[in-house]
């Protein structure tokens, strides 16, 4: 199969030290890639640069043959933390439309329609519930039908409940659309049942493979210290 | 309605709605995004392009806005090429054009009524010329604004995930800044030096207290803006009372209306 990502010797760093050191993956097409590892492992510098908001100072990435910078139209994107001035007054709808203006308003509520946030098109975004501006951020990612998915964290700052409505959407995103889905993560329990291919990142690339192969306890231990183990997350039960 | 079948107060009021377009328009951005810092320092920096014109007989106008200009690319510069916060940036850009702009004119000896004109505005001077020149880049203005009103929105809102939906946000800032540095230096025109942000901040205020929705909050801006300086004017001409100062407290009584009148309302649902 294609490889919708190639990743090439990369190197990043933002002042002397390396965040990022000699990465090289490829991610296919299709496939539900989750990026593992302790927090400072570089994980979300490593998805700026697959995003093309970093540029790398050693290696190349290609996304489906282009520069990351050239690929954006591919490209959809969930940010870990979305700060915005919450008592402004923009809409859902106006969120969306003014994001990808060039998008019929049809396609717009057949996504809000698929994430359960119909009745919500009229609300402010300022309004919205950790978990329900989540939800308007993927339609926001989708709605140019992108190739891409990228999730940084996603489910940061959502209650339990939350998570596991949002897992499930994801889950039925991508069997009904077939998007390549790369995640950043911290729920090993999530990447394991969810995942096709997970990185294990810790500044340097420690694994990379299926799941169920490259998960050990050594490896996990390895990655994040003493106890750590695979748990059973609360969507998965 | 004596008022408008006099030139002077024809070319006041016509100047007057072409920037309660743009100043409005261009200050729910600004408060977006936090920023009336630097409609201040744009305005004071560009005493220096005033005292410019003065001290070598140009047209101060022009001198400002030049010196307006590259006070927006200066800002954008720096905020870029160094790890200065934009605060920092403003503060230190601000008060060296003030600086200049007082040590300019310590070669001017004598009264300098264009200098008190700008610090204070005086919207009842306007010629014919200056007139056309602001209804001329208004329209220019308020184009663009309504072209890139949702890429602003989008990188006001949130910058790193404007980029990823295929916005150009470097290019996108560069022209904002530049946007509204000439937007502040044709109310500086209107409104002087000192009393030009008042008309970026206030309208976008009262759009923002009583608007549902994004579209709700530029219309509602604009109608603020317009409605001051029309009202304003009015009250000016008939008080016998300085017009800019008339419009900003036209301005700043709508706000508290609008304070009150909504508390009122959330009371009452």
């Amino acid at each position: 199969m294609e490889n919708a990502i190639e990743v090439t010797n990369v190197a990043f760093a933002y002042t002397s030290s390396l965040v990022v050191q000699e990465v090289s993956f490829c991610v296919e097409t299709g496939a539900v890639t989750a990026i593992i590892g302790p927090n400072g492992s570089g994980k979300t510098t490593l998805l700026k640069l697959l995003l093309g908001i970093l540029k790398p100072q050693k290696g190349t990435i290609s996304v489906f043959g282009k520069q990351p910078k050239e690929a954006r139209n591919f490209i959809g994107y969930v940010p870990q933390k979305f700060s915005f001035d919450r008592t402004f007054p923009l809409t859902v709808w106006e969120f969306l439309k003014f994001s990808h203006f060039e998008c019929p308003s049809q396609k717009i509520e057949e996504y809000l329609n698929f994430f359960g946030m119909a009745q919500a098109k009229t609300a402010l975004v300022g309004s919205l519930s950790g978990g329900q501006l989540q939800r308007v951020l993927l339609v926001r990612a989708m709605i140019h039908d992108p190739k891409i998915l990228y999730l940084d964290e996603p489910s940061a700052g959502i209650d339990v409940g939350g998570e596991q409505t949002f897992y499930e959407l994801v889950d039925r995103l991508h069997k009904q659309y077939k998007n390549t889905i790369v995640m950043v993560s911290h729920e090993l329990d999530v990447v394991f049942h969810f995942a096709t291919q997970v990185i294990c990142l810790n500044k340097k690339l420690l694994c990379e493979g299926a799941p169920r192969d490259v998960l050990t306890p050594e490896l996990l231990e390895q990655i994040f210290g003493m106890g750590a183990t695979l748990y059973h997350h609360a969507s998965l039960r | 309605m004596e008022f408008l079948t006099l030139a002077f107060m024809q070319r006041a009021l016509l100047a007057g709605i072409a920037i309660g377009l743009i100043l409005p328009f261009l200050g729910v951005f600004v408060s977006m995004r936090r920023m009336a810092f630097f409609g201040d320092g744009i305005a004071h920096a560009s005493l220096a392009g005033i005292a410019l014109g003065i001290v070598t007989g140009a047209n101060p106008f022009w001198g400002a806005l030049a010196v307006g200009i590259a006070f927006g690319i200066g800002v954008y510069a720096l905020e870029h090429k160094t790890n200065l916060s934009s605060d920092v940036v403003i503060g230190v850009l601000f008060t060296s054009g003030l600086a200049l702009g007082v040590v300019l004119m310590s070669f001017q000896h004598g009264y300098q009524p264009d200098l008190i004109t700008f610090l204070f505005g005086n919207i009842l001077a306007i010629s014919q010329t200056d007139m056309l020149v602001i209804a001329g880049l208004a329209a220019v203005i308020f184009s663009v604004l309504f072209w890139y009103a949702r890429h602003f929105t989008m990188i006001a809102f949130d910058r790193e995930t404007a980029w990823t939906s295929g916005m150009n946000t470097e290019l996108l800032n560069l022209l904002f800044y530049i946007l509204l540095s000439v937007t502040i230096v044709l109310g500086v025109k209107l409104l002087g030096i000192i009393l030009v942000s008042a008309l970026l901040i206030i309208p976008a205020a009262i759009g923002k207290l009583l608007a549902p929705s994004f579209i709700g909050l530029v219309t509602l801006s604009i109608i603020a803006g317009e409605f001051a300086i029309g009202i304003g004017l009015l009250i000016s001409y008939y008080l016998d009372i300085p017009s800019g100062s008339t419009i900003i407290l036209t301005g700043s009584g709508m706000l508290i209306l609008a304070v009150l009148g909504r508390s009122i309302v959330r009371k009452i649902l």
